[in-house]
C-alpha cells in the first residue's frame, strides 16, 4: 500500500516532470515569464497530455517500438487540433503570445517517450493517478516560475502593478529562464536531499 | 571577418541558446561527448530532411496552423521509420549501436521547433517560401544544435565534477551554464 502511494505521488515532488526529469523545459524557460502565459500553457499541457496518454495506452504493445512512438505522436497531434481551435476561440491573445511553444507541447517527451517507460507499466487506475500528479508537477513549477519571474522582471503579478523595489529585466528573457530554472532545480535537489536525510535519521531512531 | 559574422549569425539564430528548443534532448545525450555529437548529427539529418518535408506540407495546407502539427508529425514519423529501415538494411551492427539516438532525435522540440520556426518565417516573408530556403534553414538549425552540443561538451566534465556542490552538480549547473552562454549570445545579437 505504501509503495503504491509513493509511486502515484512521485510526479508532483519526488520525480517532478521539470525539476527532476528535465522534461518540457523549453516552454518554462521561454514562455514562463508571466502568469497569463503560464495559465494558457498549463491548460493546454494538462488537456493534451492527459488525453494523449490515456488514448495512447490503448495502442497494442505487439506493434514495433518505433511504430508505437509514431502513433503516440500522431495521437497527441490529433488531440492538439480541437485544443488549438478552442484556445483560439477563448484565449486568442495567449495563443499568439505562446507561438510555436503551443504545438510543441503536443510532442513533449512525457507523451512520446515516458509513456512507455513509466505509465504503461502500471495498472490503469495507478496510471491515471500518476499521470495526474506528473501533470500537476509541471503545472506547479510553471506557476512558481512565472510568478517569480513576472514579479522580478516586470514588477507585476498577473499584469497588476506592484511596488517591487528592484527589477531584474533579464529574468524575462530566455537566458534569465535558463538561470532561474537552474537555480530552482538546485534548490529542489537540496530540499529533496535534506528531506531524505531526515527520513533516514527517523528510521534509525 | 566573413567567418566571424557567419558564426555570430549561427549563434544568434541558435535554437537552444535563443529559444531553448531541444534543451531536454541535449541533456539526455550529454552523458558522453560521442553520444552528444552522434545525437546532434542525427538531429541535423532530421531538421534538414524534415524541413524539406515541411515545405511540401506548407504547400499542401497553405500554412494552416491548426493542422500543420499533424502534417509535420506524420512527415517526421515517416522519415524516422525510413531512417531506421535504411540503417537496418545497411548495417545491423550500426543499427544496434545508434538506433537509441535515432529514437530520441526524431520527436523533440529541436526538430519540430525548427519546422515551425522556418514555416513561420516563410509565412512572414514570401521570398523564403521556396525549397532551398527551407532546407538551408533546416541545415542551419542542425548546425546550431551541433555548436550548442560542442559548447556543452567542452564544460561537461567540470559541471559534473566533485568541485560543484552536490545539489547543483550536473543538470542544474548545465542550465545555469547555458543561461550564461545564452546571455552572451543575446548581447552579440
Amino acid at each position: 500500500m505504501k509503495e503504491r502511494k509513493t509511486s502515484v505521488f512521485d510526479g508532483l515532488l519526488a520525480d517532478n516532470t521539470v525539476l527532476s526529469s528535465l522534461m518540457v523545459i523549453s516552454p518554462v524557460i521561454v514562455c514562463g515569464d508571466t502568469l497569463r502565459n503560464a495559465a494558457a500553457l498549463i491548460a493546454a499541457f494538462s488537456v493534451i497530455t492527459f488525453f494523449s496518454v490515456m488514448i495512447s495506452s490503448f495502442v497494442p504493445r505487439k506493434i514495433p517500438y518505433a511504430a508505437r512512438i509514431v502513433s503516440y505522436a500522431v495521437i497527441s497531434s490529433l488531440i492538439y487540433i480541437p485544443v488549438r481551435i478552442a484556445a483560439g476561440e477563448f484565449w486568442p491573445e495567449a495563443v499568439e503570445r505562446i507561438g510555436i511553444y503551443f504545438p510543441l507541447l503536443a510532442v513533449n517527451s512525457l507523451i512520446v517517450f515516458q509513456t512507455e517507460a513509466r505509465f504503461f507499466r502500471m495498472k490503469r487506475t495507478n496510471m491515471v493517478l500518476s499521470l495526474v500528479f506528473y501533470i500537476l508537477g509541471f503545472d506547479a513549477v510553471m506557476l512558481v516560475t512565472a510568478f517569480v519571474r513576472e514579479l522580478l522582471a516586470y514588477g507585476t503579478i498577473n499584469s497588476m502593478m506592484t511596488d517591487t523595489p528592484m527589477l531584474i529585466s533579464g529574468l524575462g528573457k530566455p537566458f534569465g529562464g535558463f538561470i532561474f530554472l537552474g537555480m530552482l532545480c538546485g534548490i529542489y535537489r537540496k530540499i529533496r536531499s535534506a528531506a531524505g536525510h531526515r527520513k533516514e535519521e527517523e528510521q534509525e531512531e | 571577418m566573413f567567418i566571424v559574422n557567419e558564426i555570430i549569425v549561427l549563434l544568434a539564430s541558435n535554437l537552444i541558446l535563443m529559444q531553448a528548443l531541444g534543451t531536454s534532448t541535449l541533456f539526455i545525450a550529454a552523458g558522453s561527448r560521442k553520444q552528444l555529437l552522434t545525437t546532434a548529427g542525427i538531429i541535423t539529418i532530421f531538421t534538414t530532411t524534415g524541413s524539406a518535408a515541411a515545405f511540401v506540407c506548407d504547400k499542401i495546407t497553405g500554412g494552416e496552423k491548426v493542422i500543420s502539427l499533424l502534417m509535420y508529425t506524420v512527415s517526421v514519423g515517416v522519415l524516422y521509420m525510413l531512417l531506421l529501415s535504411a540503417l537496418y538494411f545497411f548495417s545491423r551492427e550500426l543499427f544496434v549501436k545508434i538506433r537509441r539516438y535515432i529514437h530520441i532525435s526524431a520527436f523533440n522540440c529541436a526538430v519540430m521547433g525548427t519546422l515551425f520556426t522556418i514555416s513561420g518565417k516563410a509565412a512572414q516573408d514570401s521570398a523564403l517560401m521556396h525549397f532551398g530556403s527551407y532546407v538551408g534553414a533546416g541545415l542551419q538549425a542542425g548546425a546550431g544544435f551541433v555548436i550548442a552540443a560542442l559548447i556543452l561538451s567542452a564544460a561537461y566534465g567540470r559541471l559534473c565534477s566533485a568541485e560543484v556542490p552536490a545539489s547543483f552538480r550536473g543538470f542544474p549547473a548545465m542550465l545555469i551554464y547555458l543561461g550564461i552562454i545564452s546571455m552572451a549570445v543575446y548581447a552579440l545579437s
